[in-house]
This record gives C-alpha cells, structure tokens and sequence, in this order.
C-alpha cells in the first residue's frame, strides 16, 4: 500500500517537473530569442518571440481571472469551464458508443476468424480517413435521419466522430485480449464442456482486462480529440472546440485567450483518461500487477 | 470395472497435408477402476495426445474411446473426469476458493454447495488457510495443489494429469507425489499420469505404460508390485529399482532401435 502512495508521489512529481521543465523552456526561449523570429535564405526557421506569437505563461493564467469580453460578467475561466463540460458530455457519449461498437466487433472477431480476416483491414483503413472529411458527411446523413418521433440532434454528429475514433483501439486491444488467454485454461474450460460463451465470460473477458485498460484509455482521449475536431469542422457551439476557434480569431488583440482554451482541451482528454486510470485500478486491485505493452 | 478402454485408436495430425504428423498408431490400453497407470516415452512419443484423446479434446483419427462406459465424448459432457496440467492455469482473477469452486459453477451447483465442497477440497490437499488467497501469492507446488483439488473437486471417479509436476524442483516434486498418493487412496480416484520422469512414473504408478516414438505406440507394460501402502522409505526399496529398471530397459530399447532405424534410413 505504501508502495503505491510512493509510487503515486513519485509520479505526480514527475509530471510537475515535466510541465515546469516545458514552462522554462518556453520563457527561456522567449526571453533570449529574437523578437522577429530567426530566418535563414528568407525561411523562417524560429519563431517569434513577440508578446503576440508567445504570450507569458503567467499571462495565460491570469486570463482565466479576467471578463472573457469587455464589460461581461462572466470570466474566461467560466467560459471554459462550461465549454469543457459541454465537450465531455458529448466525449462520454461518444466513448460509451466507441466501446459497445469496439468491444461488439472484438467479440465477433475472435468468434469468426473469418470476421476477423474480412473486417481487420477495413478497420485500419477506417482510421486512415480525416476527421475533417467525414465530419460534414456525419452531420448531413444524421440530418436527414428521422426515425419516428427521433430527431438526430446536432450535438450526436460530434459525438459519433468521437465514437469513430475511439472505437477502433477498443476493438484491436480487446481482440488482442480475448486471444491472450493461455492453451490450457482453454483446454480446461473444454474439458468442463463449458459453451464459448461461457469461456467468453468466464476465460477470455477476465483474461482480457489488462489488455483492455490501455485501449480504453486511447479510446477515452481519442473520442475528446474526435468531438473537439467535429465541433471546429461542423461549426457546432457551446463546446471546448468551438472556443478554440473564436478565442484564436482575438489572437491578435488578445493573444493568451486561446491558449486558455487549449488547455481547456488537454484538461478534458487527461480527465478522461484519468476516469479509464481509476476504473482500472479498481478492477485490477486483486491481480498481479504485470505489463502488458 | 473399467474407467478408460482404448481401442486399436490412431491419430493422425493434418491429415492430407504436407505437414502431415502421425502421432498415435494403433494403441490399446485398458484402466481399471482405481489403477493409477502413467504413461511414459522421449518427447513426441504421443503420451499427450493420448491423454487428450481421453480426455475428449482431440478426436480419435480412427478406432474408439470409452471414458467410463461411454464414448469419450458423452464422459467430457458429463465431466466424469478432472484435468491437470503442467502449469497449474489457476485464473489470477479469482482466488482458491473460487477457483476450486470453477467445475461446480458450470455444472450448476449452488453457492452454498459449492463454499462447502471448495473447503472440504482444501482439507484434501492440506492449503485450509489459503481459501481468500489469490494464486500468485502461492508458490508453485501449492498452486499445483490447488489445481489438483480443482480437478477433484466435482469428485469424478477419473483424473488425468499432464505431467502435472513437470514444472517444480525436485523436492517439491517428491512431496507433491506423496500427496498425489494420500489424496488419492482418501478419494478412490482413477489416474491416467503423464510423465518423462521414471522414478516419478514407478513411484505413482500400479502400472506403467511405455510408449515409443513417433508414431506413438505401446512398448512394454511394466507391472510395479510395490503394494498400495508407499512411503518415502519405498524409494529405497529393491522392488522400486527393479521396476525402475524394466521401465529404463523399455525405454533404452526403444531408443536403440529408433537410432537404428533411423541410420537404416539414411
């Protein structure tokens, strides 16, 4: 137990240095580079160093605090604050759609090897499509979708972009899972005449777990990149996506506001993420803790 | 009574095709209830492949098994005998007791039933105390236990082992031989053993079964009359080398002729 809060400890300090380490990095350079930037035969090979191209860090922070348009009430950091939770209400859905769809076509593919060797490839293939590409197609089919009294709101074009990248970790990590269980355990579930179902649930899913903790994870942030790309392409307001845009048409009069929404962003992907993280160290708590890579 | 009768079986992996293996040919074996009959030979020689064909997990290529009076296949359906192998393949995610409650699950039992019986199996093999344990907080040998009293735990008259202690050094060896003996005279159970150790094969065993290499056949028989009552004390007994003797000379004759024929080829 120890051990862990050491470990836990150890961690978090890692990751602090690592952000001052970026931190020191960015105002050392701002500090002595060229304010024009650096060219070289007419290419611009440094960046600017002006307050416009790399605002202060500090001045980043302090832009939370402050009105997010003159003579409003509501601070940058509210502003974000709602957008972020707009954005993670479509993440989760989107990851929740990701999971069943991934997890589904895992199953069917360690079933049918046959489903495995017709459908792997399209998959790979899916994720060679851009976002951006699909984004309006999504948005265009969901709108002349009307099933009953069901009308495709706007927001679930975003959530299924998200669900589109998310799904596809889930289903290689899970079928690499529900493949890693060992010769004999399956011969024991054999010779018990336990139906595959029944090794599904009892064998092939527990054995899975390790291999489907990570997957999800990149599911989990991959599904906020996908609803934050779908809000920029398909123009859809009130999410994190959306503020990026909007904050970084100021970037010339108020150039630490978008950074405040990028951070918003990374923010949201680490929460997801972080969920994944603590789901499993709930469902691992009695195993033997062995990597899987 | 008869727990296993092989008849005339043969297997052939892959039949047809280039990577064609003949494993088995034409073997007959009979188990009566209550023996404890190993079965030995070189690596390849097929004595897993046989126990699989009991077992029912491989399907004979030509001639038949009967599992306790039935087709092999009717005897896996009824779980009328319990598996163990090399590695103990406990499920990490469960702890003993649930892992010896496994077979009584799936055939349905209970929850109470099954706490009774799981307890009752860890009195069998001497591990009361390890019931909320997770295997891998257990060593090598007790884990082999538990996997024995998981076989066991439905009470089939029949167990099949797969060169169950191959695994574990040679003091835990001998000691988990001991306990294989005391656990089965306490349950009446049938063992059908493979192995490649001899003295573990002559020590275990009322008979032992030589095989030769591939294609697997039966060799030599070797009755061992060392009575039901063994100890450490009978490792040193002349009747123990004797029996180890005719197995080597089984073996060694086997080997010869295997090399020989293998030189004649050529």
């Amino acid at each position: 137990m120890t051990s862990l809060v050491v470990r836990a400890a150890k961690r978090t300090a890692m990751f602090v240095a690592a952000l001052a380490l970026v931190v020191a990095i960015w105002e050392a350079y701002k500090a002595v580079g060229p304010a024009d930037g650096g060219t070289l035969l007419g290419v611009r090979v440094l960046p600017r160093t002006s307050d416009y191209a790399m605002p202060h860090v500090w001045d980043m922070f302090s832009r939370y605090g402050r009105p997010e348009v003159r003579g409003s009430d509501r601070t940058v950091f509210a502003a974000v604050l709602a957008g972020a939770w707009y954005s993670l209400r479509l993440s989760v859905a989107g990851f929740v759609m990701g999971s069943v769809v991934g997890v589904a076509l895992a199953v069917l593919m360690a079933r049918f090897k046959l489903v495995q060797r017709g459908v792997l490839p399209y998959l790979v293939v899916s994720q060679t499509v851009p976002l951006i590409a699909l984004a309006p197609l999504v948005v265009s089919w969901g709108g002349k979708l009307e099933v009953g009294p069901f009308v495709w709101p706007r927001w679930l074009s975003a959530s299924v972009l998200g669900a589109f990248l998310a799904f596809f970790p889930i289903a290689v990590g899970t079928l690499r899972g529900l493949a890693a269980a060992t010769a004999t355990s399956v011969e024991l579930m054999q010779s018990y005449a336990a139906s595959w179902t029944t090794t599904l649930f009892k064998l092939r899913f527990p054995t899975a777990v390790p291999y489907m903790v990570p997957a999800f994870r990149l599911g989990a942030s991959a599904s906020v990149i996908g609803v934050v790309v779908a809000e920029i392409s398909t123009g859809l307001k009130g999410g994190i996506g959306r503020l990026i845009i909007e904050y970084a048409r100021e970037a010339t009069g108020d150039p630490a506001k978008v950074y405040t929404a990028i951070f918003g962003a990374a923010a949201l992907g680490l929460t997801m993420a972080g969920a994944v993280v603590a789901v499993d160290a709930f469902v691992m708590r009695n195993r033997p803790r062995a990597s899987v890579s | 009574m008869t727990a296993v009768s092989i008849r005339s079986t043969s297997k052939v992996f892959n039949a047809g095709k280039p990577n064609q293996v003949e494993a088995l040919r034409d073997v007959s074996l009979e188990v009566r209830g209550g023996e404890f009959v190993s079965l030995i030979g070189p690596s390849g020689c097929g004595k897993s492949t046989l126990l699989r064909l009991i077992a029912n997990l491989l399907e004979p290529t030509a001639g038949e098994v009967i599992v306790n009076d039935k087709p092999a296949a009717r005897a896996r359906l009824d779980q009328d005998y319990g598996m163990a192998f090399q590695q103990a393949g406990l499920f990490e995610w469960r702890t003993v007791q649930k892992n010896i409650e496994l077979p009584l699950e799936l055939k349905g039992w209970n929850k109470a039933e099954r706490a009774v019986r799981a307890k009752e199996m860890l009195h069998l093999v001497q591990l009361p105390e390890f019931a909320d344990h997770h295997p891998w907080q257990l060593s090598g040998g007790m884990q082999q236990r538990i996997a024995i009293a998981r076989a066991l735990a439905a009470h089939p008259p029949l167990l099949l082992m797969d060169e169950p202690f191959g695994a574990l050094d040679e003091m835990t060896r001998e000691y988990m031989q001991g306990e294989l003996l005391r656990i089965c005279a306490a349950t009446g159970t049938t063992v059908v053993f493979v192995t490649h150790s001899i003295p573990e094969a002559v020590y275990l065993s009322s008979r032992v079964v030589v095989m030769s290499p591939r294609p697997g056949r039966i060799t030599k028989t070797v009755e061992v009359s060392l009575g039901a009552d063994r100890n450490e004390d009978t490792r040193n007994r002349t009747a123990f080398f004797e029996a180890i003797t005719a197995v080597r000379e089984g073996l060694r004759g086997l080997h010869a002729a295997h090399v020989g024929r293998g030189s004649d080829e050529r």
